[in-house]
């Protein structure tokens, strides 16, 4: 019997050094020529549920409570939880423990192969964001972590920023699935005078995890 | 500068982001004793005001939440709703 093939949304062109298989994807922990940063991560191979529940307040997913208000985000144990709305919250397993699975609930909705996420890490981060999208993300109203739910690339993403803060500067973005190589060709365009390379999950693990 | 839109779930956008839903013409007419001519009237005649009116939107490039705003049509600005109580009671 063959096994499924999970296939990223996101195709880099740079030569992987290391990959790994977990779960049927082909994950890339280090690219050929990374450079120094700023990084482009694929991440679109962690898990990302949908919360959707009229007493969202009530709920704790994995023992974390959800934000109160929309635009607010919580990051605890390399897990994000986004509230969108009064009803709505996404969770991304961005640290990526094995333990992370689906709660046996109802108002939850896989939707990891729906939509292709990635990460933006480094310096000049809001530099390449501000080529593509009109979204302040250095207004001092907004401390991160926080979601934006806006056009990037003239495209409807939701963009958190985890970090504003000079080096340790971070954003994830997910958006549909199909929009994969042109968003990536987009970002990699914009990045291109800021020396924006692709990067392995080993780069992404280091900034997530650092102190 | 171009009309920029307060959504309430994500706070003051570029009105590129938003779709037009049409004037805010009330709650949907009875079904009893409704006629096609009154439907009719319901659904494709405007009022098309000059001045401050009330409007549905769209955030279709951000939330996706439906609301309702109050713009002025002569100079294409939102008004607060304060200013348009104002407004109305001198």
């Amino acid at each position: 019997m063959k096994n499924i093939k999970r296939v990223s949304p996101v195709q880099l062109k740079s030569s992987p050094l290391k990959t790994e298989q977990k779960d049927n994807w082909d994950i890339v922990m280090e690219y050929a020529g990374e450079g120094d940063g700023p990084y482009l991560v694929d991440l679109s191979h962690k898990l990302r549920l949908d919360l959707q529940n009229g007493e969202i307040n009530a709920i704790t997913p994995f023992g974390i409570a959800i934000p109160d208000s929309p635009g607010k985000c919580v990051l605890q144990d390399g897990l994000l939880i986004n509230r969108m709305n009064k009803t709505q919250a996404s969770i991304y397993n961005l640290a990526g423990q094995d333990n992370v699975d689906m709660p046996d609930a109802t108002g939850y909705t896989d939707v990891t192969e729906s939509a292709l996420c990635v990460a933006i890490i480094g310096q000049q981060v809001f530099a390449i964001c501000e080529k593509l999208t009109s979204l302040d993300f250095m207004s001092p109203d907004y401390v991160a972590p926080f979601l934006f739910q806006g056009p990037f690339s003239h495209v409807p993403c939701q963009i958190v920023t985890l970090n504003k803060t000079g080096d340790d500067s971070g954003i994830i973005l997910t958006c549909s699935r199909g929009y994969g190589r042109d968003m990536i060709h987009a970002i990699l365009d914009a990045g291109d005078e800021f020396n924006l390379k692709p990067a392995g999950e080993n780069r992404f693990r280091n900034w997530i995890t650092r102190p | 500068m171009a009309l920029t839109i307060t959504c309430p779930i994500c706070g003051k956008r570029n009105g590129y982001e938003f779709r037009f839903g049409g004037e805010e013409k009330g709650p949907r007419p009875e079904e009893e004793g409704l006629t096609p001519e009154a439907w009719c009237d319901y659904v494709h005649l405007n009022k098309c005001v000059a001045g401050v009116q009330e409007e549905w939107w769209c955030h279709k490039d951000g939330c996706g939440s439906w609301f309702k705003i109050h713009r002025d049509t002569t100079t294409n600005l939102e008004k607060e709703i304060k200013t348009v109580i104002e407004e109305a009671g001198k």
